[in-house]
């Protein structure tokens, strides 16, 4: 049902023969060079569309696309296409059409067979358009090969290494000439366990219970305690969301994409699901494919907010059809990137338009798993059980009044705006009261299914109100926004008017879009994993494929998936991952700094069940998580990144756990759990930051201000700026303000100026102040209060580092 | 790029190169331009100015009025009827007898400070995805916008004030996507007049100056003591600078943001509309260092009555835009300041419901002016109706080209790395617009 308009095909007429090589030298080779060369040229390192035209080779072997002059048949020569102007998608040169009697020029000059008459320098035979690796080629690349518990490398220092790990990590410092940093000392490890596991620093207390015990167990047991918590889930779950783009609006809030009422519930899923540790592999595959997997929960639909929830584009049904398939496969797109990147490090959406320039990912790999988005359609799911004929009928009618009583607002009152309006609205109503008695009568059996709907068939609202649930607008009801397998479909039957249609059911291929344009449709490709990846058959036969294709980033890609997961996990760790381009392990990615330790341990987890709370322990166990984070200044010279990990990198608090400490060392921190998400910068929000509401359209300063990664895309890791306006928010803010008056409150009982300092310590930063603190607090108090010193210790640098 | 690089490797996670300092420094590695330009005032009419009314005048319109010649049935957002002629007579104005609606006879008189490229065109009729075009030049909204590129390009020059404000602005225009935090607009509503109540956090509502100085001593010397006995650490100490500096921007910017503390002439010159406000601040901000303004204004969306509206809401536009291009001139500022004027779209030459014109993407006018670029000449034309750009035609990838070389800056070599490539503006497009530049 995708309108096809097939590039137009030209024939030439009133041609006349000229064969002769001055033709070329005169009316060719000049327009080349002063209209093309900038960017067709050898010398470029990318020419664009990895097309040359300076070269006889690079004209006779064309771009990325093929063949741009066919001698003999102007009709089917791309480059006559360009410049006459008459596609709107291929049009050279960009800066206007040439003169009419220099696009006749190239027609007879094609059609006399293309005369080039240049002879290139030794070597220009070759064309230089970029070419990524073959796929039998990227077989052999580091992060596809096989993974397996590896031997640890020898070592000199025999007392250092606490397990395999540090066997890895020190055998590339001694490689280097380098020795690894001292031990920690017990209230910064347990200050970092703290912040690394739950998320928030420990109080005093705490702090001095693990401090005091001295048993070799005391470490062993903390991370098991801290794992325990409820607020683990909260914290890995954080990260988690980072890297699945987790939002609960769109960047624009138009009709066609609102506000997404429970994506909530998608965070709480995971939280639940890191807490109770579900297999990575598993974890993953409920938030692909839930609805497809016959031992999911009814519950684990919400896990379907990962697709479900996802950024997606206005689409004006206004538009032709082209453009609204352009959109529609911008939101495949999407899916696309997060899916690869984010579970595979793979740069998959660098095919859309040609084969990537670097890796072994043919464009066909990519439109191969655009059909299985195109094949997956958003719905808000019921949570409780519904008969399946119902549900899916439920779940198309649905989708179905979305689009008429949209389209009927759209066009209601703005009757001019599209030819013949008030008809087209009167049959969309018309369907809008078929479905509504059909749906009616599901009231005695399903009721809640039956009051979802309602919005839908009241009296319609004026255009832009009623209708539209504005961002914060979340809602308790018992659904969740997932998927199912559906087909979409443009329609562009209605020259006026586009449709999205939807086949409950079915499932449908896409063919390559060349350059990325829908416009411009090739050749079908079948729903299928990554080439590189694949062991024998790679096609998706059940339904959309989501399940298999699940299935196969686990069986197929389980070594990349590994290494990535494991990568992220590390980099949650230490702060910097032992890849640092955590979403992009090809050639344009940075190498690993450890590929045998990445290896063994990708493979040790595999081993361990996928389980991540067997990762976080294991890193947390070894050495070199344990040593100090001085800065030491021969290895700052060395290795300022950490590259070989030397040290613990200290670091600023993400804002998360900078919030989190700071509400709870003021004592006002709200664990409650779970639920609908709360403005992160309302004043009368003390709940941990987690549940902010996490707006694409208008993501809070402060988590931006703080680094927030955009959550319209999948994050390899989050910068770790500072900037004078976070600083300004810690001068001035209420926040901080109300911190420091709260705790100043809540001491002012304490008898004495000294006891009274020393409680500010111990809530505020953990510890007790030496002398010389005490006494700059006692200069500080004989001409301020309480709140202001309670405000300087939460100002200063201690209060956000991680040590 | 392998240095950026490695800085952005650093920034990444938390470790040197990414102090507070750091903004200073631009991060572009590539081949400088000739061009001397520093700084961008962007003016954006949301909505889509009418260019058939303002810059591109088209007798045709009269002659053909309620017709449809073959040409005119482009495909736009809505339904359209025939040919609407303007309601506004043109004057040739300026050295050159640039032609311009008598509607705007402000700009008209400052004409020979600016480029007026005709032949503006775009690749979508509705307002989203245009804007954001416009401002990142895609419709994905995931890129940064051009304001956070040359941010990140040129760095800040003043480390007292953000080098990137959006005023009046929404979505788009201010976005960072993935280029670093610290360049991404600051979007501040001028109508709210205060700086205190513009910005977030500026001030502090609890201490004096010197109650808070003292406490920020006070702070200052528990890092110094921490940092000593920590090791002397980059990052803690780019942390006190940015303190300070943060200190200090309290009062620059309360100083910077308030137009108040402009004489009763300039006030006057500029108009006190919010658009007049917005323009007198966006000068404030570029002759203090900052490197990128983007003025919003209002609803430029004219479907319907279009005469009328901009009977009423062209002069304080008109006064505005030439007295900063006036303002700039006479503080010697316009030869360093790129003044960038337009719409996400144009309107079409043929009425919608009678009296309005709808989106037009095909053909449409937006100006340059100041910043090295050429003054008294309009670039291009579109076809006899002003629907489409036709000759010497220029889409926002040339224009951002064009602008960001007469900053210095090669558009193909100002590039960020992510998610496996080499980001641009100007993605796989683009060349610069060599008539407009002087």
């Amino acid at each position: 049902m995708l309108r096809i308009s097939w590039l137009a095909i030209v024939m030439a007429g009133g041609l006349w023969a000229q064969k002769d090589s001055a033709f070329f030298e005169t009316k060719i080779r000049p327009v080349l060079a002063s209209q093309c060369f900038a960017c067709h040229a050898a010398k470029l390192k990318a020419p664009m569309g990895g097309l040359v035209l300076d070269t006889k080779a690079g004209l006779a072997a064309g771009g990325v696309n093929g063949a741009v002059v066919v001698a003999g048949k102007p009709g089917e020569s791309r480059l006559l296409t360009a410049l006459r102007y008459t596609d709107p998608h291929l049009q050279m040169p960009p800066a206007g059409k040439l003169a009419e009697v220099v696009v006749k020029d190239f027609e007879a000059w094609i059609a006399a067979g293309a005369v080039d008459p240049r002879t290139d320098p030794a070597g220009g035979e070759k064309s230089s358009a970029l070419k990524g690796m073959a796929v039998e080629e990227g077989r052999r690349w580091w992060a596809f090969q096989p993974i397996a518990v590896g031997a640890a490398p020898a070592v000199k220092n025999r007392t250092w290494a606490r397990g395999k790990i540090d066997e890895f990590v020190l055998a590339k410092l001694e490689a280097a000439g380098f020795a690894p940093s001292g031990a920690a000392d017990k209230r910064t490890l347990v200050r970092r366990a703290y912040l690394n596991l739950v998320g928030f620093k420990p109080t005093y207390e705490e702090v001095e219970a693990f401090a005091a015990d001295a048993s070799p167990e005391a470490w062993p047991k903390l991370i098991d305690k801290l794992q325990a918590l409820p607020q683990y889930g909260e914290r890995w779950g954080r990260h988690w969301m980072d890297v699945a783009r987790y939002g609960e609006d769109n960047s624009t809030a138009e009709a066609t994409n609102q506000p997404y009422p429970y994506a909530w519930r998608y965070r709480d899923w995971i939280i639940e699901a890191m807490n109770r540790d579900v297999p990575y592999d598993r974890f993953v595959k409920l938030q692909l494919a839930a609805d497809l997997m016959p031992d999911a929960a009814r519950g684990d639909l919400r896990a379907l907010g990962y697709l479900g929830a996802a950024p997606v584009y206005h689409k004006d049904q206004r538009l032709s059809a082209d453009v609204i398939g352009g959109f529609l496969a911008d939101d495949w797109d999407e899916r696309i990137d997060a899916v690869t990147r984010g579970l595979l490090g793979m740069t998959v959406a660098c095919a859309r338009c040609h084969d990537h320039k670097f890796d072994p990912i043919p464009t066909k790999d990519y439109y191969g798993l655009a059909g299985v988005f195109a094949s997956t359609a958003r719905t808000e799911r019921p949570l409780f059980d519904v008969e399946p004929a119902v549900e899916a009928r439920y779940l198309w009618v649905q989708r179905r009044l979305i689009d008429l009583r949209y389209s009927a607002n759209l066009l209601t009152g703005e009757a001019s705006t599209v030819v013949g309006s008030e008809q087209r609205v009167a049959k969309w109503k018309a369907e809008i009261e078929v479905l509504k008695e059909e749906m009616l009568g599901l009231q005695a059996r399903y009721p809640q299914l039956v009051k979802s709907l309602e919005r839908y068939w009241t009296p319609p609202a004026p255009r832009g109100d009623g209708q539209r649930r504005r961002g914060g607008t979340a809602s308790t009801e018992p659904f969740a926004n997932a998927v199912y397998d559906a087909a979409q479909y443009v329609d562009g039957s209605d020259a006026h008017y586009t449709f999205l249609v939807y086949q409950p059911g079915e499932s449908r291929d896409v063919p390559v879009f060349r350059n990325g344009n829908v416009a411009t449709p090739g050749e079908m490709v079948p729903r299928r994993f990554l080439s590189v990846l694949t062991r024998g058959e790679s096609r998706f036969g059940k339904g959309s494929g989501r399940l298999e294709l699940a299935e196969r980033i686990f069986s197929d890609g389980a070594a990349l998936a590994a290494r990535v997961i494991v990568n992220r996990v590390w980099g949650w760790h230490f702060g910097r991952p032992l890849v640092a381009t955590a979403s992009d392990f090809g050639v344009q990615g940075e190498a690993p700094t450890h590929p045998e330790l990445l290896t063994h341990l990708a493979a040790e987890f595999v081993a361990h069940g996928w389980s991540l709370r067997w990762l976080n322990r294991e890193i947390m166990l070894s050495a070199a998580y344990r040593q100090a984070s001085r800065p030491r200044p021969e290895m700052m010279k060395a290795d300022p990144t950490n590259a070989l990990v030397w040290r613990m990198a200290p670091r600023r608090m993400d804002i998360e756990s900078y919030r989190d400490s700071l509400l709870r060392v003021t004592g006002r921190l709200d664990h409650t759990m779970y639920g609908p998400s709360v403005d992160v910068e309302a004043p009368e929000n003390l709940r941990r930051t987690v549940y902010g509401r996490v707006s694409r359209n208008r993501l809070s300063p402060l988590l931006k201000n703080y680094d927030f990664p955009d959550p319209m895309q999948s994050s390899g890791g989050r910068d770790l700026t500072t900037t004078s306006l976070q600083q300004l928010f810690v001068l001035n803010s209420p926040f901080l303000q109300d911190a420091a008056a709260a705790v100043a409150k809540a001491i002012e009982g304490v008898p004495t100026e000294g006891r009274r300092i020393r409680e500010l310590y111990r809530r505020l930063l953990s510890r007790d102040p030496d002398a010389a603190e005490m006494a700059l607090a006692g200069r500080f108090l004989a001409g301020g209060t309480l709140e202001q010193y309670a405000q300087v210790l939460l100002s200063t640098n201690e209060e956000i580092l991680w040590p | 790029m392998a240095l950026a690089r490695r800085e952005l490797i650093q920034a990444a996670f938390g470790l040197l190169g990414n102090l507070g300092i750091s903004s200073a420094m631009g991060h572009y590695a590539g081949q400088r331009t000739p061009g001397k330009a520093k700084r961008v005032i962007s003016l954006f009419l949301a909505g889509g100015p009418s260019q058939v009314d303002l810059f591109d005048p088209k007798p045709l319109l009269v002659k053909y009025q309620g017709q449809r010649p073959g040409g005119v049935d482009l495909r736009t957002e809505r339904q359209t009827g025939g040919l609407m002629p303007s309601a506004f007579s043109f004057s040739k104005r300026g050295r050159n007898g640039v032609d311009v609606s008598d509607i705007l006879p402000k700009l008209g008189g400052v004409i020979d400070e600016i480029s007026v490229i005709r032949s503006m065109y775009s690749f979508n009729p509705t307002h989203t995805p245009a804007s954001s075009l416009y401002h990142t030049g895609t419709i994905l909204a995931n890129r940064p916008s051009i304001g956070s590129w040359i941010s990140y390009g040129l760095g800040a020059e003043n480390q007292n004030l953000p080098s990137f404000v959006a005023l009046n602005s929404a979505g788009p225009a201010a976005r960072s996507a993935f280029l670093p935090a610290e360049h991404q607009g600051m979007p501040l509503n001028v109508a709210d007049g205060e700086p205190e109540k513009m910005i977030p956090n500026l001030r502090n509502k609890k201490l004096e100056a010197g109650a808070q100085r003292r406490q920020l001593d006070a702070v200052q010397a528990l890092n110094r003591r921490f940092g000593e006995s920590f090791g002397g650490d980059d990052y803690l100490n780019g942390r006190i600078a940015s303190m300070e500096a943060a200190y200090r921007m309290q009062f620059e910017a309360t100083d910077a943001f308030d137009v108040r503390k402009e004489t009763a002439e300039t006030r006057a010159l500029y108009g006190e509309t919010p658009f007049g406000n917005g323009c007198l601040l966006a000068r404030r901000l570029v002759e203090r260092g900052v490197r990128f303004v983007n003025v919003g204004s209002g609803d430029w969306d004219d479907h319907k009555d279009i005469e009328a509206a901009y009977k009423k809401k062209i002069p304080a536009m008109d006064q505005a835009a030439a007295a900063l291009l006036t303002d700039l001139k006479r503080r010697g500022m316009l030869e360093e300041t790129i003044v960038v004027w337009g719409g996400e779209f144009g309107r079409t030459p043929v009425s919608e419901s009678g009296t309005g014109r709808d989106h037009n993407p095909y053909g449409f006018t937006m100006w340059v002016a100041g910043g090295g670029f050429r003054g008294g000449i309009a670039h291009g034309a579109t076809d006899e109706f002003g629907f489409k750009a036709v000759e010497n035609r220029v889409s926002i990838h040339d224009l951002h080209a064009t602008m960001l070389w007469a900053l210095g800056l090669e558009h193909t070599q100002l590039t960020y790395r992510y998610a496996g490539r080499d980001f641009r503006l100007t993605d796989v497009f683009g060349s610069v617009v060599r008539g407009i530049l002087a």
